[in-house]
C-alpha cells in the first residue's frame, strides 16, 4: 500500500512537472488590440441626359430632391467612425455649364455642410474632388449627424443646345473610404 | 488531489487552444484497459477490470497548427496589434485550425466471458467534448483591414468560416474476441446522448468591393451559409433569463441531456490485431462510425442569395417623377430581400468525426515470464507466441481523422519497454500538421490490482507550454484482475 501511495505521488509530481513550465503570459494585452478597418462604399450616383436638362429650361433646376441617408448616423457606425475621405467624380459631356449642390442635413433638416460643383460644358476630363473628414479635414460630426442629403442640379446654360458627342450626359459619382474603429 | 488535477486541467485548457484526438500513446498500450477504447480488437490479457469512476480515464488534448498562445500573449513588450498582424493575419491560412478535445470516463467495466473465455466484454459511459475551428482568414482580414484601401478588388471567401463543436455522452458495449491463435477482433456499439452540437461547415460565397460599372465603388456579395445548432438554445435561454435558479436549471438540463434526454445517435467501432509471426503484429481500428440525429432544441441560421450595390442611384429621366425620398432605406430593403436570412428548426444529422488507426509492431528481447501468466484465460495460454513474453516493442502507427476540411493524418514511431510485471513505458515520436517535434511518454504502473497510467504528449514543448502547438495529457486509475481474484 505504501508503495502504491509513493507511486501515485510520483506520477502526480510528474504531472505537476510537465504542466508547470510556461513563460509569463499577459492576457490583458487583448485590450490593446486595435482593429481599424477601412470600409469602402459607393454613396450616391446621379445621371441625367441632356434632353432632360433641356426640358427643364434654361437657367433652371432639372433635379432637386431630399433623400434620407443614414449610412453614417446609425449609432453603431457613428460611435466608431474615425476619419475618411468622400470622393466625388463628375463627367459632363453636355453642352451646358451645370451646378450640382449636395447638402448634408441633420434630423431637423438643418444644413450641416454642402459641396458645390460648378461644372464646365463639354468636359474632356473627369473632375475629381476628395473631401477629407476627421483629422486635418472637415469635422466627422458632419457625417455622423447627417440623416439626409439634399441634391440639386441646375442648368446654368440654355435650354436648347445639344452636344455633338454621342449620348451627352452629366454624371456624378461618389464613394467613401472610412476608418472604422472596430476594437 | 482533485484540486491539483483541476489546476492541471485548467492550466492545459488555458495554455493551448487547439486539440486533436490522436491517442497515439494509448493505442496498443494493452497494459492499460483503456487501450480498448482506441482499438476494440486489441489483445486483452486481463480477466476483468473496473475503472475508478470519473478517474479511470481523463484526457485533454489541444493543438494549434498556426499561432500559439505565447506568440500572442507573451509579456514581451511588443505591441499586441503588431503581433496579431504579423503572427496571425499575415501567416495563418484557412487550413490552419484551433481544436480542443477532452474526454472523461464516467465508468468502465470489462470482464471475460465465463463460458467463452476468448471473449472480453466491456461497457461503460464517457463524456466527450470536441471543438474545431479553422482560421477564417478572409473574414479576419475583412474585419481587421476592411474592404477598402489595398483590399479594393479583393474577393473575400465566406467559405472560410468553418467551425464544428459538440459535447456528447456516450454509452457503449463492446466485445473483444480472440478468433484464432493469431487474430483478435473487436466491435463496439455506441449510443450517443448529445448535450449540444453546432456546426457551420458548408459555407460558400464571396464578398468583393471593386470599381463599379456606374459608381466609384460597387460591393457584391453572394452567400450560401448556415449555422446549425442543437441543444445550444436551451442553455442560452437559461443564461439569458438570469434568474436565481440559473445554475440549478443549467445543471438540470445538463443532467437530462447526459441521460439520454436530448438528441440521440448511434455509432460503431471496429478493430483487430493480427499476429503475422510470433514477433510481429499488425493492428487497426475505425472509431465513431456514427451520427446523431438532431431534432430537439434545433436552432439554425441561414443566409443565402446574392446582391450588389453601388449606393443610391438616381437616373434621369427614369427617376424624374419618383417621389420616394426613402432611397437609403429602399436600398437596405433591397439588399435584405436579395439575401434571405432566417432561423429554422429543421432537424439535421451530424456525423461523428471518424478516426482510423493502424499499426505494425515488432517485439523483441525475449525474457522472463509472461506479463499475465496467471490470467487463466485462453488468450495467453499459447505460450511462446504471445507478445507478452517480449520486453521491448518497436513499431509505427498511422492515425487519420475526418475533419470538416478533409482527412487529418499523423504518423507515429514508438518504442515500448516493460520492466517486470509492474511498469511499462512507451515513448513516441509523432509528425503531424501541428508539430514535427512531438515526443510523447507514457507509463503504466501495476501495483497489485491497481493500475495507474499517465500519458503526456509533445514533451519538448513543456519547457514553455504556452508556446506549444500541441499538448495532450491522459491519465487514469483502474482495478485489474489478472487471475480472477
Amino acid at each position: 500500500m505504501k508503495r502504491l501511495c509513493y507511486s501515485i505521488l510520483l506520477a502526480i509530481s510528474f504531472l505537476f512537472f510537465v504542466a508547470s513550465c510556461t513563460e509569463e503570459q499577459d492576457f490583458s494585452q487583448f485590450n490593446d488590440l486595435r482593429a481599424n478597418p477601412i470600409l469602402a462604399s459607393g454613396l450616391f450616383y446621379l445621371e441625367s441626359d441632356e434632353e432632360t436638362i433641356n426640358s427643364a429650361g434654361a437657367l433652371s433646376s432639372f433635379y432637386s430632391r431630399e433623400v434620407n441617408f443614414d449610412a453614417f448616423n446609425e449609432q453603431y457606425v457613428a460611435e466608431r467612425l474615425l476619419e475618411g475621405v468622400v470622393t466625388y467624380e463628375i463627367d459632363n459631356s453636355t453642352s451646358k455649364e451645370l451646378r450640382i449642390i449636395i447638402e448634408f442635413l441633420n434630423d431637423a433638416g438643418q444644413s450641416l455642410d454642402m459641396e458645390i460643383f460648378t461644372v464646365e460644358a463639354n468636359l474632356s476630363e473627369t473632375v475629381v474632388r476628395e473631401v477629407p473628414y476627421g483629422l486635418g479635414g472637415k469635422s466627422i460630426d458632419i457625417l455622423t449627424n447627417t440623416s439626409s442629403l439634399r441634391i440639386s442640379a441646375n442648368n446654368l446654360g440654355d435650354g436648347t443646345s445639344v452636344s455633338s458627342v454621342e449620348d451627352p450626359k452629366i454624371i456624378l459619382r461618389s464613394g467613401a473610404q472610412f476608418v472604422f474603429q472596430l476594437q | 488531489m482533485r484540486m491539483a488535477l483541476k489546476c492541471i486541467v485548467i492550466a492545459l485548457f488555458c495554455s493551448t487552444t487547439v486539440f486533436a484526438q490522436n491517442k497515439k500513446l494509448l493505442y496498443d498500450f494493452y497494459e492499460i484497459p483503456q487501450s480498448l477504447m482506441v482499438n476494440p480488437g486489441v489483445k486483452t490479457s486481463q480477466n476483468w477490470h473496473v475503472g475508478i469512476p470519473v478517474l479511470s480515464g481523463i484526457s485533454v488534448q489541444g493543438a494549434s497548427s498556426g499561432v500559439t498562445v505565447n506568440d500572442l500573449f507573451a509579456n514581451d513588450g511588443i505591441d499586441f496589434t503588431t503581433k496579431v498582424q504579423e503572427r496571425l493575419l499575415d501567416v495563418m491560412s484557412n487550413k490552419d485550425d484551433f481544436s480542443f478535445t477532452s474526454q472523461i470516463e464516467g465508468f468502465t467495466v470489462g470482464f471475460r466471458g465465463k463460458n467463452r473465455p476468448d471473449d472480453y466484454y466491456s461497457f461503460g459511459v464517457y463524456g466527450e467534448m470536441d471543438v474545431i475551428s479553422y482560421w477564417p482568414k478572409d473574414l479576419a482580414i475583412l474585419a481587421f483591414e476592411g474592404n477598402g484601401g489595398n483590399n479594393i478588388g479583393r474577393s473575400f471567401d465566406l467559405g472560410d468560416l468553418n467551425v464544428r463543436g459538440e459535447m456528447v455522452n456516450v454509452f457503449y458495449f463492446g466485445v473483444n474476441r480472440k478468433v484464432g491463435a493469431d487474430l483478435t477482433l473487436g466491435a463496439r456499439a455506441k449510443l450517443y446522448s448529445s448535450i449540444f452540437q453546432f456546426q457551420s461547415i458548408k459555407n460558400s460565397g464571396s464578398f468583393v468591393t471593386a470599381q463599379g460599372a456606374n459608381n466609384i465603388y460597387e460591393s457584391s456579395i453572394n452567400a450560401d451559409m448556415q449555422l446549425q445548432t442543437a441543444g445550444v438554445k436551451g442553455f442560452y435561454d437559461i443564461l439569458e433569463e438570469d434568474t436565481g435558479t440559473t445554475r440549478k436549471d443549467g445543471k438540470s438540463l445538463f443532467s437530462k441531456r447526459v441521460l439520454l434526454g436530448g438528441n440521440l445517435g448511434l455509432g460503431l467501432d471496429f478493430g483487430f490485431s493480427y499476429q503475422l509471426n510470433p514477433q510481429t503484429t499488425v493492428t487497426g481500428s475505425i472509431l465513431d462510425v456514427g451520427f446523431i440525429y438532431n431534432s430537439k432544441d434545433v436552432w439554425s441560421y441561414t443566409l443565402s442569395g446574392s446582391a450588389s450595390t453601388d449606393g443610391i442611384s438616381v437616373i434621369l429621366p427614369d427617376d424624374i417623377n419618383s417621389v420616394d425620398n426613402d432611397l437609403w432605406q429602399d436600398l437596405i430593403d433591397e439588399i435584405d430581400e436579395a439575401l434571405p436570412h432566417g432561423v429554422n428548426e429543421k432537424a439535421y444529422i451530424s456525423w461523428r468525426p471518424v478516426k482510423l488507426y493502424g499499426s505494425i509492431r515488432y517485439d523483441f528481447g525475449e525474457e522472463g515470464s509472461p506479463f499475465s501468466d496467471n490470467c487463466g484465460c485462453a488468450v495467453n495460454q499459447d505460450s511462446g507466441t504471445n507478445r507478452d513474453y517480449y520486453r521491448n516493442s518497436v513499431g509505427g502507427q498511422l492515425f487519420m481523422m475526418k475533419r470538416p476540411k478533409g482527412v487529418q493524418p499523423a504518423l507515429t514511431g514508438f518504442y515500448q519497454r516493460r520492466f517486470g510485471k509492474a511498469v511499462s513505458l512507451k515513448a513516441t515520436y509523432t509528425i503531424d500538421k501541428y508539430s514535427y517535434t512531438n515526443i510523447g511518454l507514457g507509463t503504466s504502473l501495476q501495483l497489485g490490482p491497481v493500475n495507474f497510467y499517465v500519458l503526456a504528449d509533445n514533451l519538448l514543448s513543456y519547457s514553455n507550454v504556452a508556446d506549444s502547438h500541441y499538448a495532450s495529457l491522459q491519465f487514469g486509475f483502474n482495478i485489474i484482475s489478472w487471475n480472477g481474484n
